[in-house]
């Protein structure tokens, strides 16, 4: 019997209907959406089954009957749920119990309370199986990935999605301004994220095919879709940033060497005034000529705060409003959003403003368009100084130091005269005066947009067409001063980016219900993708006169050079989910990729995928109040990837002229004609599982990927001519396994308590490098004589480099001189991916009051950090204080006839030397043994103990493992009969902390989690900004 | 579709052709840029022979290095030098130029004499062909130095007067006369860097030369050099100097000129800044930091203006070099010229070029400190050659080892046991890149280390 069933949809939290929602027959392809007042009409059988489901709810399943009463239908928020709709690739939604995969989600609140400038550090220890190394100091890059590392040499970020258009997220890091660019995903602004789904592999992924293999990030942006009232919502953020960790430094020993120190002209006219190193006389208020005193003899004492007073509160204000409306035939949201930010470091700034427009029109029943159009400014007046580099480096300066320095004296960094003055003047200009004087700004303008339209052919076929593209220009400035030590004459630099991608995609979808058992949900479809990066740099060498940043203004020709690539992509795909009594489903996928970028015998490739689901509970009927759901998941894919434009025919570069002739050379890189893609193919089975009416919920995954033909530029032994060969050959192996459990220990009207834990482990093996197995290792990144290799038999990611030699038992072998032997053979130190990792975030309501904190762990893994290197051969750091004088436990010793370039002899300290020698009471013997195999008895100056083992690379690695207290949140929601009066739909206030705290951390002096940059050389640090935590507040406002 | 694609692949950023003159230029600017600059000259091999040495920054000038520091030679040699001459010589060969080929296979030897020179057994017979040998065997220095000879015969035989012209040339203006007594004159360098070890072979390769005819460099105006430019192409020490200022002359070369009453003195080194009883002041080598700097920035002695200056010359063979290799032949009973004799035109030829007056010139000459002497006749030029070949670190510190002349003490603070250094060390990119070869090189020629002695280095 057929009727017409109506009704209206509300959620359960505040009562208000909600547009929408998808209502179906099931076991039918019958489906409607609830209208903006939240009502609909469906016709249907009477006993047929209605399934009304929403994002982020419970779905509800009621049988019909011809009682003719229109249906009020109120739908629970359900965060964690089990069984919820979720979007999968090409942005489709699904019923996440039909998925063969894992796919995990954010929502809203989940990153908008406790906002970060760049988005991606927003999502650590949030979700299971993705690594994200946030930024060093308070802006910068952060690096994301998704189940270990799949690609040798490629990028290993996965691909970002906002509303079904890829986006960029590339970070250019110039080469001359020495700062930690963002990755380009930082852009966009957290308030306008409705949800985050990642796609965390290949099998969840295959759809994007070539792009698929580093998993996906689909991100969806806020609507006006259901919006209230007036539809005005104000946001405003204001956080403040203090430095968290910091180099632990030493007060007891000035500047100088040898323990002597006296000013004169700092550039080595006095007594070691132009070292750079805190190996000079006690800080004991001895009367010593120094940098501010006009060859006065002034008291040389500690100024412990001296690097710290450098640094200053950082302030983040983020305010932004938006507009919503909605009726039956359109919706749209407008928003607006200022982000202005002073950093830790003097000068340092960066802005952003935002503006997004979405809007859906319906003109009939039949056809929906969609348009999205956002465009970003940002604008840094000068980003803070980062990496080890001379006229523009932050933390250089404070590791080659003197700790008598007061920077406060260093304040005004020009005198009367105009002249600058510096604690050093052999090496260093002021620091304010770098701050200040030598920036980098960032002028970005982009614009991301889409059009979509959507038309319903017949009942069960539709069709959809969306076109979207992201393009942006990045210019940037950088200014070095004249008068700088080691640029005298300064100099500018122009660098502008502009990065474009396009994607044309239309699809027809089809459902047909095939029998009582049987649904088929397929669609096929093509895609045309452009991306186009151009990049233009400009350099004025030398100035001609100071103070004039143009590049007309150059003593010099001028440095210039671009680049232009071009790639496209043509593709097919395909895909087809079968299902069985709404407890089985069957999905399947293929996609058929035209690269521009491969030979034309390769360029065409296709990608398959299978995947499964069962739900066990309903097909076997296991339903308990023990167990309330249970689903077994499988599935294999096959993805891969092309490569980046023109590597297939090797190249000459041209170079400056000589005087009159020209340059030309071989490239360095030797390209590969007959390249073919690279392969990934990927196993995933899981579990999911509820307990105790989904009190308890269980996640559970394990993969194997294997990725194969890697396009690698490896490095070659340059007795071949070249650096690196770009060949394809090599296997990886990442194996992990991901555990989500969710937790409802406590829940009644007024409290709720929710426990998220997430845990991760990857474990990643380089199987070959090349196919004839002649190469041993590749490298990923290089720090001093450091390298991180992907090397064949060992972990991705190995850090190599000098170790001690040691004797059969392990004991340090020192040469005749005191210090230890380097091992002339290098040693794998260490691997910097971690072992696994975890977070658990508690989550308690009660009433409007919600707090939850969010505790991270990554563990395992190692660092090489060049702070503790560097700080140990200066002498600045409070680790070198052991030996340095009696009080530290020195030794005795003098040097026979007072000749220091003899060896040094120790004594029994308080007794006097033969020949009335001077007695020294700083000496050191290194624990080791001599060659001979018995104890190492040399002895040494604490200055050449310290020094004398500096490069050794393994002193310098440490565990990078930490545990940290990611994230605080305090919010407080007004009861909405109190805002009402006051034309409020709702008010919160949150009060909100990032990075609070580090529970746990091996590595001294620095936050082992800093992001060298977003490539895979990671692992090292160099003289890295200090780390900062933030706390703010934050206040939203809804009319 | 596929059409369309492919030449949307097309490289619009560089070019897939390559020119010889181009090719030239850039090769001899790129080897003579690491040949004088920083990591090969100015931080070891100057330090080493105690031309210069450090007052900033001392752990070259005692000797402690790391497996990178040594791999620019390495590194510029093969992949920015070797692999475009030999781009030359496939162009020359397919465009009927013989004199590209020529002078490619001049420079090319120069290349590997430096390599094997101060690293010893080097990839050379399966260097630079990467689509048949991506990890290269190293060869013997002594098979090394044999195929150096042979190609520079086959280049003297391919250079030829008469034939094609060639451009791009910034060593000797496209002369192909000159080309060829460079050709001659490296090879009377190899011939001798071999002698102690296979004086027959050295013998036959100067009795070629004699028999082939073309001759030796024969005038200052013909010393084998790249003449550097105003900024940005100046010489690499004036650009070092435009910012830093971590070096200083020698102790050892300061007192060797001062024994000798040496006009040379002046031009080596420059007065210091504030006035000093002695007016040019070297500092000892190897001091600890803070011993050096105490010495004074401003009372020790910064290398002569000549060297600081932007357009100054990277000296590849000079005439006064020549004149010695020849006077050493002579002395050996290679040749039958007289050895005193062209000892004396030698030290002339290094003062003269200096622009040195011919009387101060014979006064020098004339004194017995200087003068030949025929019982040593290694230490007589050992010495000399070494004056002679200030700045020229790469090519003194062969001659140093080879004829042990001077007798130089080690670094005061060095920290090889009392040793000198005798070689560089590999770079550590071979033990990760080309682990096998590297390994098998080691086990062959001693560790990898730098007081490990050479093949050529029999004392």
């Amino acid at each position: 019997q057929s009727v017409k069933i109506s009704g209206v949809v509300t959620a359960k939290s505040d009562g208000q209907p909600l547009p929408g929602v998808s209502i179906g027959v099931k076991g039918t392809t019958t489906g409607t959406q609830t209208d903006f007042q939240g009502k609909f009409t469906i016709p249907a059988n009477v006993n047929d089954i209605l399934r009304i489901s929403y994002i982020g709810f419970n779905p509800v399943e009621i049988p019909v009957n011809n009682s003719g009463e229109p249906l009020k239908i109120v739908l629970e928020e359900a965060p964690n749920s089990l069984n919820e709709v979720v979007v999968t690739a090409l942005n489709i939604s699904k019923d996440k119990k039909s998925l063969g995969y894992a796919v995990q989600g954010l929502k809203s609140r989940d990153i908008s309370e406790a906002k970060e400038t760049n988005l991606i550090n927003a999502l650590s220890g949030k979700i299971a199986g993705v690594n994200v190394t946030g930024s060093q100091g308070d802006m910068g890059s952060s690096r994301i990935i998704i189940r270990g590392e799949t690609s040798v040499s490629g990028n290993n970020q996965p691909l970002f999605v906002v509303d079904g258009v890829i986006v960029d997220n590339s970070q250019f890091q110039g080469t001359n301004g020495s700062r930690d660019f963002a990755n380009a995903i930082s852009d966009l602004n957290s308030e306008d994220i409705e949800s985050i789904s990642v796609l965390k592999g290949p099998n969840a992924a295959a759809l994007y095919g070539s792009r698929a293999a580093a998993g996906v990030i689909l991100i969806k942006t806020k609507t006006g879709k259901g919006s209230k009232g007036a539809g005005i919502t104000l946001n405003s953020n204001t956080t403040f940033a203090t430095l968290k960790v910091f180099p632990d430094y030493q007060n007891e020993y000035g500047q100088g060497s040898n323990g002597k120190f006296s000013y004169v002209n700092g550039a080595g006219a006095g007594v070691n005034d132009g070292v750079d190193e805190s190996w000079g006389p006690a800080l004991d208020g001895r009367l010593i000529p120094q940098f501010f005193s006009n060859g006065q003899p002034a008291p040389f004492v500690a100024h412990p705060n001296n690097v710290r007073d450098f640094f200053k509160t950082g302030v983040t204000l983020n305010n932004g409003v938006s507009l919503a409306g909605s009726s039956d035939k359109f919706d749209y949201r407008l928003s607006y959003n200022n982000l202005n930010q002073t950093g830790v470091v003097p000068n340092s700034s960066q802005g952003k403003n935002s503006f997004l427009l979405n809007t859906t029109f319906r003109p009939n029943s039949k056809l929906t368009i969609t348009t999205i159009a956002n465009y970003i400014k940002d604008d840094a007046d000068n980003l803070p100084g980062a990496y080890g580099r001379r006229a523009t480096s932050t933390m250089l300066q404070f590791t080659w130091f003197g700790r008598q320095v007061d920077v406060n004296q260093l304040k005004n960094y020009r005198d009367a005269n105009g002249n600058t003055f510096n604690w050093n003047n052999s090496y260093y200009s002021n620091p304010y005066f770098i701050a200040y004087e030598n920036t980098v700004g960032q002028h970005k303008n982009r614009i991301i947009g889409s059009i979509e339209l959507n038309y319903k052919i017949i009942e069960g076929l539709s069709a959809n067409f969306r076109t979207g593209t992201d393009y942006y220009n990045d210019r940037r400035k950088i200014k070095i001063a004249y008068g700088t030590n080691g640029t005298p004459f300064g100099s500018y630099e122009e660098d502008a980016y502009t990065v474009n991608e396009t994607n044309t995609e239309g699809r027809l979808q089809y459902t047909k219900k095939i029998n009582k058992d049987f649904t088929f949900d397929g669609f096929v479809g093509g895609n045309i993708s452009t991306i186009l990066n151009e990049q233009n740099d400009q350099i004025a060498p030398k100035l001609a006169v100071a103070g004039l940043y143009t590049l007309s203004n150059s003593r010099d020709p001028l440095v210039s050079s671009n680049y232009y690539g071009k790639l496209k992509t043509y593709s097919y795909f395909a895909s087809a989910q079968l299902g069985f009594r709404n407890y089985a489903f069957l999905n399947l996928t293929g996609r058929n990729d035209w690269s521009s970028t491969l030979p034309s015998s390769s360029l065409s490739y296709f990608y398959p995928s299978v995947n499964g689901s069962l739900i066990l509970s309903e097909a076997l009927d296991l339903k308990s109040n023990t167990l309330s759901y249970l689903k077994l998941r499988g599935g294999w894919s096959k993805v891969g990837k092309a490569t980046t434009p023109y590597q297939l025919i090797n190249t000459y570069n041209f170079t400056a002229p000589f005087g009159t002739n020209p340059q030309q050379s071989a490239a360095s890189i030797n390209l590969n004609p007959d390249l073919k893609p690279e392969t990934t193919t990927s196993g995933e089975a899981g579990v999911e599982a509820g307990f105790f009416h989904d009190r308890v919920r269980l996640d559970l995954s394990v993969y194997n990927t294997n990725s194969v033909n890697q396009i690698l530029n490896v490095d070659v032994s340059q007795t071949t001519g070249y650096s690196q060969k770009l060949i394809n050959g090599g296997r990886i192996n990442n194996k992990g396994l991901e555990v989500q459990l969710g937790l409802s220990p406590f829940k009644s009207k007024d409290f709720t308590w929710d426990v998220t834990v997430n845990y991760s482990r990857n474990k990643s093996k380089v199987i070959s490098l090349d196919n004839e197995g002649k190469l041993q290792s590749y490298i990923l990144g290089t720090n001093r004589t450091v390298q991180v290799l992907a090397a064949v038999g060992q972990p991705y990611g190995t850090l190599f480099g000098n170790a001690y030699t040691r004797d059969a038992s392990g004991n340090i072998v020192i040469g005749a001189n005191g210090t230890p032997v380097i091992n002339p053979t290098k040693q794998y130190l260490g691997k910097y991916t971690p072992d696994w990792l975890g977070s658990i975030n508690n989550s308690f309501t009660y009433k409007g009051v919600n707090l939850s904190f969010l505790v991270d762990a990554r563990i395992g893994g190692s660092i090489y950090s060049n702070t503790n290197r560097t700080g140990t051969y200066t002498g600045v750091l409070a680790s070198t204080l052991p030996g340095r004088g009696a009080a530290n436990g020195g030794l005795s010793y003098y040097y026979p006839n007072n000749n220091t370039s003899a060896a040094a002899v120790q004594i029994a300290a308080g007794t006097s030397a033969p020949g009335g020698a001077t007695v020294y009471d700083d000496g050191v013997i290194f624990k080791g043994v001599k060659a001979d195999g018995t104890a190492n008895t040399t002895i040494l100056p604490a200055q050449s103990y310290y020094k004398g083992f500096t490069n050794v690379d393994e002193a310098f690695v440490y565990s990078a493992s930490y545990v940290k207290l990611r994230e605080v949140k305090l919010g407080y929601t007004f009861p909405s009969q109190w805002v009402k009066g006051l034309g409020l739909q709702s008010a919160t206030v949150s009060l909100v902390g990032r990075n609070l705290w580090i529970i746990h951390k091996n590595v001294p002096n620095i936050d082992p989690e800093t992001a060298f940059n977003t490539g895979n050389g990671q692992g090292l640090e160099d003289l890295t900004l200090p780390t900062v935590r933030n706390i703010g507040f934050n206040v939203n406002l809804k009319f | 579709c596929k059409k369309d694609l492919v030449k949307i692949n097309q490289n619009p950023n560089a070019s897939q052709n390559a020119q010889p003159d181009y090719l030239l230029t850039a090769a001899t600017k790129a080897t003579a840029d690491t040949y004088w600059g920083t990591a090969n000259n100015m931080d070891a091999s100057l330090l080493f022979v105690q031309h210069w040495a450090k007052i900033q920054y001392t752990d070259p000038d005692r000797y402690i290095y790391t497996n990178t520091a040594f791999n620019e030679l390495w590194s510029v040699g093969y992949a920015k030098s070797i692999v475009n001459l030999n781009q030359i010589i496939k162009l020359a060969d397919a465009q009927a130029n013989p004199n590209y080929k020529g002078v490619a296979l001049v420079l090319r030897s120069w290349v590997f004499t430096l390599l094997t020179d101060n690293y010893g057994d080097i990839p050379y017979t399966q260097a630079t062909n990467i689509s048949t040998y991506l990890t290269p065997v190293y060869d013997k220095q002594k098979d090394v130095y044999f195929a150096l000879l042979e190609d520079l015969k086959t280049a003297q035989a391919a250079l030829s007067t008469t034939g094609p012209a060639i451009a791009g040339d910034v060593i000797y203006s496209n002369k192909i006369a000159q080309w060829k007594k460079f050709a001659n004159s490296l090879r009377l360098r190899i011939a001798l860097r071999i002698a102690d070890r296979e004086p027959d072979k050295a013998k036959q390769v100067l009795a070629d030369i004699q028999a082939e005819g073309s001759g030796y460099i024969s005038a200052n105006s013909e010393t084998a050099q790249l003449v550097y430019l105003a900024s940005p192409n100046q010489n690499p020490i004036s650009n070092l100097f435009d910012t830093r200022d971590d070096y200083r002359i020698s102790k050892t070369v300061v007192d060797k000129l001062f024994a000798l009453n040496d006009p040379r003195l002046p031009v080596y080194a420059s007065k210091t800044q504030d006035a000093t009883p002695n007016t040019y002041v070297g500092i000892p080598n190897g001091l600890l930091v803070g011993d050096a700097s105490n010495l004074g920035f401003t009372k020790t002695s910064k290398p002569g203006t000549y060297f600081l200056a932007p357009g100054a010359p990277a000296v590849i063979i000079s005439y006064a070099e020549v004149l010695f290799d020849r006077a050493e032949a002579a002395a050996r009973g290679f040749t039958i010229e007289n050895a005193a004799d062209l000892y004396n035109q030698a030290v002339t030829a290094s003062l003269k070029q200096y622009g040195i007056a011919d009387a101060t010139i014979a006064t020098y000459v004339a004194q017995p400190s200087v003068q030949y002497d025929a019982a040593n006749y290694k230490k007589s030029i050992g010495e000399q050659k070494w004056l002679a070949l200030f700045g020229q670190g790469l090519e003194a510190f062969a001659e140093w080892r080879r004829l042990d002349y001077p007798q130089l003490q080690p670094a005061v603070a060095g920290t090889l046991s009392g040793k000198l250094p005798l070689r560089f060390i590999y770079p550590g990119t071979e033990q990760s890149l080309n682990g096998i070869s590297y390994k098998a090189a080691v086990a062959s020629q001693g560790a990898d280390v730098l007081t490990t002695k050479l093949w050529f280095d029999v004392n």
